[in-house]
């Protein structure tokens, strides 16, 4: 069990918090203009990607706030939290800091796919 | 020692043991050898070690109410326990299960597997029932109350481990602003210095005094904690550790006070200096009782203080067992034999010394090829320097393969590890998490490099003290060994096994049978021979098992690798886990202000989420459900009834934008509603599936109050709260749970506008003051209520709204009100009824995430000028406009006697008698049934396939036997299909 840096609150046990699934998955402007597919993928499909990753969450058991999270998804890290309507940090900026124990390199393989946030 | 004897009993007999002793301790002082039958074999086991890393001897405590599996290695025994053996039957001298031994071909690697595959009927009724009786650990344990606890910390250094390494940390922090967590385990701290014969004297004093003087000024400083008899279990991520502390050792259950305290660490640091564990070697019947570890022997003997065996033979691959010879003979006892396989120029002289001192038979460059005896050891046979075989009398074996830092922990935490070339064992790498590891568990054997390795290792910290340590050891200090993972059989008999597992009777042979079967693999090997997969997880074993399939695929081992070690690092009790999470503190209950009046009235309860909500009520003590249900369904229709709708939700939406918002959140419009009115409304998910229904009232544009299901109340104030928060936060409102601030009444049936002008009587509920779906709120007593003009059941209906404290008194005013018209209290069984009647759909009954508004025929309530709203693009994506979706259907039985079972299918064919030729094809299934008092037949509503098209069509609906009832498809609107009597 993790901890996690409510941006409100400060730092408390991961229990108090609900995971909201990947983050800036804008939801589309107006929905009736896009096809079946683009709705769809809005709807159904989320990164999932070993490495980085940009997420929801919301303190649940605490302030009720939903903020996102820069979570290394290999190793659990939360590298950073921001409050919702922030600007995504770049990817850049965690590049040197993963340590990822099961020995895959830090960038470019298989199982390290990034989705541009 | 103390003088006073302990007594308890094992299997039925009364022994006597020391204060301080283990139930292992006891019973060795007892000279009682045989503990229990092996898992599946049921050979005669014993106690192979003198700690928590004990395989074989398995206990059940029948006075802590049947607590099984616990290691009589670990509990401590007090006045009056009782202690059974396990895995026997009929008793343990005289085990039937043995038989299992002689059958050994069947349970051989992947057995279980290859049974689950066939032949057809074999597992159930022939495998499954043997497995049964035969094989596993303890029985269940029986329920109790657990008093068990749990408790945070949060620290700057946790030191895991109060042994020598970890009191030469503690001593480093003691007195500075560090605020330091000690664990240790057993219930002393000292670790080697209590257990072994290593080291003679610390700063020229006994190690003891040394001991005693560290632990008090270790103690005396304020920012040390100390927990004992306390084990760290789980290393997580984010530098959290999980220890169990056991508050009860040495002592009877206590029912009053917590017996298990689970301890929830959160640290900057963590110093590992949990040491290491002694691991076996493979040879012909290495299991039979009185074969035991070098080191947990002497641990008996200079832990516990007495000698389990005076003449013991000894047989190693390493130095260390020095130190156990040491021991012995100092005690003036002489071993039968020391048997080392290193070449005697190899072997260190302090070792020649002694044995040449005492004169001990001793055999260099020799092994143990076997051992025999029928439940305990009786002879050992040695396989000399010369390939000779010679037999030696014994009743005990002590066994060294050498030491494994004990890496369970430091594996946990994601550290990598290497392999040590010199200690032939694998050894912390590199670090994951802020963790040290020091001592023995860092692959440091050499007390001369622990003073240097601790300095080095602590000095990332400020202001630590100084350490002025200084050790005289006994005996050599470089410890040297030779590999020896299984020596060679001599003898070949189905009784003799060579084991590589002993919790899990896995054997050498069955790793070598699973590389042939292909499971080259070290994880794959492990599940299909369930090698280490123990409670034990194989803690003297696994690295041997590395050792043997390394060589047999004639691989370096540290390109076999490790299997993973997993938490905990011993079993922890569930009781533990469980804390005060238990029982009526397991989830909260909540009662509406309501209850006593139910439970006064006969009300039987219904769960509905955390609520308590009257089923029905019983108006006689032999009113059977179905009656109750009927006598209050017709009252309803007849004359008036009243439903405790206290537990729904209700959310209140003020703001700016609360209509802008509300309007996104429904599928309905609300913009050209009037204040002061409701509106059944729907709330989707973006799949456009129902999420939930309730009735959004307007106060105004900027005010509004809406309801939930019961059980959706917390998911849907979720919902809005993301929606608001992440979607549209530019929208300007709050939203708020009122659910607790208002009981609710339902008031439903033909005579509930008399009934209200009785109860309310300056009040006009006339059609034009009072039209269906408006509301208001009204002066009552000191307080304020609010009417709303609604129908749950298809009556002419009311929802009260009223402040908790006055909930009681109004609703007994209802009673007093309306004797005349014998008002009925119904509980939820009968307004799923009277719902049912109408066609009004129950959310998580009639639905299921899977189901749209257009499934359901509701498409009225769709705004659909609306721009947009959760899940509105969703309704017109081509799946969703499927005609062949599942659609809500009536179902009235053809024969209008019979019953419609819920949850059975509906299907096109009549017979269904065998044999079936072809897969019966299923439109679906029956979401509600009810007996209907009012039309005298059953009603039923079903979700099936294409169901609009097949309305006035004949189906059938299967029933729990091959027996189909025939069904008309009908409109789901059974009574009152103008919809006249809540417009009334
Ligand atoms: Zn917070």
């Amino acid at each position: 069990m993790f901890t996690i840096r409510c941006p409100y609150c400060g730092e408390r046990d991961q229990s108090e918090f609900s995971n909201g699934g990947e983050a800036h998955v804008a939801r589309p402007k107006d929905p009736e203009q896009i096809s079946d597919r683009e709705w769809s993928e809005y709807v159904f499909i989320r990164a999932n990607p070993k490495g980085i990753y940009y997420e929801r969450w919301v303190h649940t058991h605490g302030c009720k706030k939903w903020f996102n999270a820069v979570r290394n998804t290999s190793t659990d890290e939360i590298l950073k939290v921001y409050k919702m309507g922030e600007a995504p940090p770049p990817l850049k900026e965690f590049k040197n800091t993963i340590k990822t124990p099961s020995g895959e390199p830090d960038v470019g393989s298989g199982n390290f796919s990034v989705k541009k946030p | 020692m103390t003088e006073s004897k302990i007594y308890f009993k094992f299997d039925g007999k009364k022994y006597a043991g020391n204060q301080g002793d283990t139930i292992a301790a006891a019973l060795l002082r007892n000279n009682v050898r045989l503990i229990g039958r092996s898992f599946k074999y049921h050979r005669p086991r014993g106690i192979y070690t003198c700690g928590i890393e004990e395989p074989n001897a398995l206990v059940q405590i029948i006075n802590e109410h049947n607590e099984p599996n616990v290691r009589a290695t670990v509990k401590k025994i007090y006045e009056g326990m009782i202690v059974k053996s396990q895995n026997r039957w009929p008793s343990l001298k005289t085990d039937l299960g043995s038989i299992n031994n002689i059958l050994s071909p069947i349970f051989s690697a992947g057995f279980y597997y290859k049974t689950f595959m066939g032949p057809k009927g074999f597992w159930k009724n022939v495998y499954e029932p043997l497995i049964r009786r035969t094989a596993g650990l303890g029985k269940p344990p029986k329920e109790f109350k657990s008093k068990s606890i749990h408790q945070h910390h949060n620290v700057d250094v946790i030191i895991v481990g109060g042994g020598l390494s970890g009191l030469l940390a503690a001593r480093k922090f003691a007195g500075t602003n560090y605020d330091v967590l000690l664990v240790e385990r057993e219930d002393a701290f000292g670790g080697v210095l209590k257990n072994a014969n290593k080291i003679k004297s610390i700063n020229d004093q006994p190690a003891d005094e040394w001991l005693e003087k560290t632990e008090r000024l270790i103690r005396n400083s304020n920012n040390i904690k100390i927990l004992k008899n306390t084990l760290v279990t789980t290393y997580n991520f984010s530098d959290h550790l999980i220890a169990l502390e056991d508050k009860n050792v040495g002592k009877p259950q206590d029912n009053e006070k917590p017996e298990l305290v689970l301890h929830k660490i959160r640290t900057k640091h963590t110093i590992l200096a949990n040491g290491h564990i002694e691991r076996f070697i493979t040879f012909r019947n290495n299991d039979l009782p009185g074969v035991m570890l070098a080191a947990s022997f002497e641990k008996y003997l200079n832990r516990y203080g007495f000698v389990p065996d005076e003449s013991p033979v000894i047989f190693t691959n390493n130095s260390s067992t020095y130190s156990l010879l040491k021991s012995l003979t100092d005690l003036g006892h002489k071993p039968k034999a020391y048997v080392d396989i290193r070449d005697q120029k190899n072997i260190e002289k302090q070792t020649l010394e002694l044995l040449e001192k005492f004169n001990i038979p001793f055999y260099p460059k020799s092994e143990v090829e076997g051992c025999e005896g029928q439940k305990e050891v009786k002879k050992v046979s040695i396989r000399t320097k010369k390939n000779q075989i010679t037999k030696i009398k014994t009743s005990m074996l002590c066994v060294s393969g050498g030491f494994n830092p004990d890496i369970h922990l430091f594996t946990q935490s994601k550290g990598l590890l290497k392999w040590d070339k010199d200690h032939l064992t694998f050894k912390p790498d590199r670090i994951f998490q802020k963790t040290i590891t020091l001592g023995s568990v860092s692959g440091n054997f050499s007390y001369e490099k622990l003073l240097v390795e601790v300095e080095k290792k602590l000095s990332e910290f400020q202001g630590l003290n100084e350490l002025e340590v200084k050790f005289e050891i006994n005996g050599p200090e470089k410890f040297q060994i030779k590999e020896l993972w299984e020596t060679k059989h001599e003898k070949k008999s189905l009784w003799s096994k060579s084991f590589i597992d002993l919790q899990n009777d896995v054997t050498t042979k069955d790793l070598r049978q699973a590389v042939n079967e292909g499971f080259n693999r070290i994880e794959h090997l492990k599940r299909f021979t369930t090698n280490s997969m123990g409670t034990d997880q194989g803690k003297i074993s696994s690295i041997n098992a590395l050792g043997i399939v390394s060589k047999i695929l004639k691989k370096d081992i540290s390109e076999v690798g490790t299997t993973t070690y997993r938490p905990p690092y011993s079993p922890v009790n569930f009781s533990a886990i469980a804390g005060r999470s238990t029982y009526e503190f397991y989830d909260p209950v909540r009662k509406t202000p309501l209850h006593s009046w139910h439970i006064n009235q006969n009300a039987v309860f219904e769960n509905v989420g955390q609520w308590k909500r009257p089923w029905y009520f019983k108006k006689s003590e032999d009113e059977t459900m179905l009656q109750a249900v009927q006598r209050e369904a017709e009252q309803v229709r007849k004359t008036a009834g009243i439903l405790d709708g206290s537990t729904l939700g209700k959310i209140e939406i003020k703001g700016k934008d609360a209509l802008t918002f509300v309007n996104l959140m429904y599928t309905n419009s609300f913009t050209k509603m009037k204040p002061k009115t409701g509106r059944y409304a729907l709330m989707l998910g973006e799949d456009g599936m129902i999420k939930d229904d309730g009735i959004v009232c307007k106060i105004n544009d900027q005010h509004f109050i809406v309801t939930t299901t019961t059980g959706n109340a917390a998911s849907v104030l979720a919902h809005m709260e993301e929606y608001a928060q992440t979607e549209w936060p530019n929208l300007n409102l709050y939203i708020n749970s009122i659910t607790e601030q208002f009981a609710t009444f339902n008031l439903s049936g033909p005579k509930s506008r008399v009934i209200m002008s009785r109860v309310f009587n300056d009040i006009d509920f006339s059609n034009d003051q009072f039209p269906f779906m408006s509301f208001d709120n009204f002066k009552y007593l000191d307080t304020e209520i609010r009417i709303l003009r609604a129908s749950f059941t298809g009556e002419l209906g009311y929802e009260i709204y009223v402040p908790p404290s006055h909930a009681l008194k109004l609703w007994q005013k209802f009673f007093i009100s309306s004797r005349d018209f014998d008002l009925v209290p119904y509980g939820t069984e009968t307004m799923h009824l009277l719902r049912a009647e109408k066609g009004y759909i129950i959310v998580g009954q009639d639905t299921d995430g899977t189901v749209t508004p257009l499934d359901l025929n509701l498409n009225w309530m769709i705004g659909k000028k609306k721009k947009d709203f959760i899940g509105k693009r969703s309704l017109t994506r081509t799946d969703i406009v499927r005609e062949t979706r599942k659609q809500l259907v009536g179902l009235v039985p053809v024969d209008k006697t019979l019953g419609i079972e819920e949850g059975q299918h509906v299907i096109e064919q009549k017979d269904l008698s065998l044999p079936i030729k072809n897969p019966v094809d299923m439109l679906g299934h029956v979401t509600s049934s009810y007996f209907s008092p009012n039309l005298n037949h059953s009603v039923a509503m079903a979700l099936i396939r294409g169901g609009k098209r097949k309305i006035g069509s004949r189906l059938f609906v299967s029933t729990e036997n091959l027996n189909t009832i025939a069904v008309e498809v009908v409109e789901p609107n059974f009574i009152d299909p103008k919809n006249e009597r809540m417009m009334l």
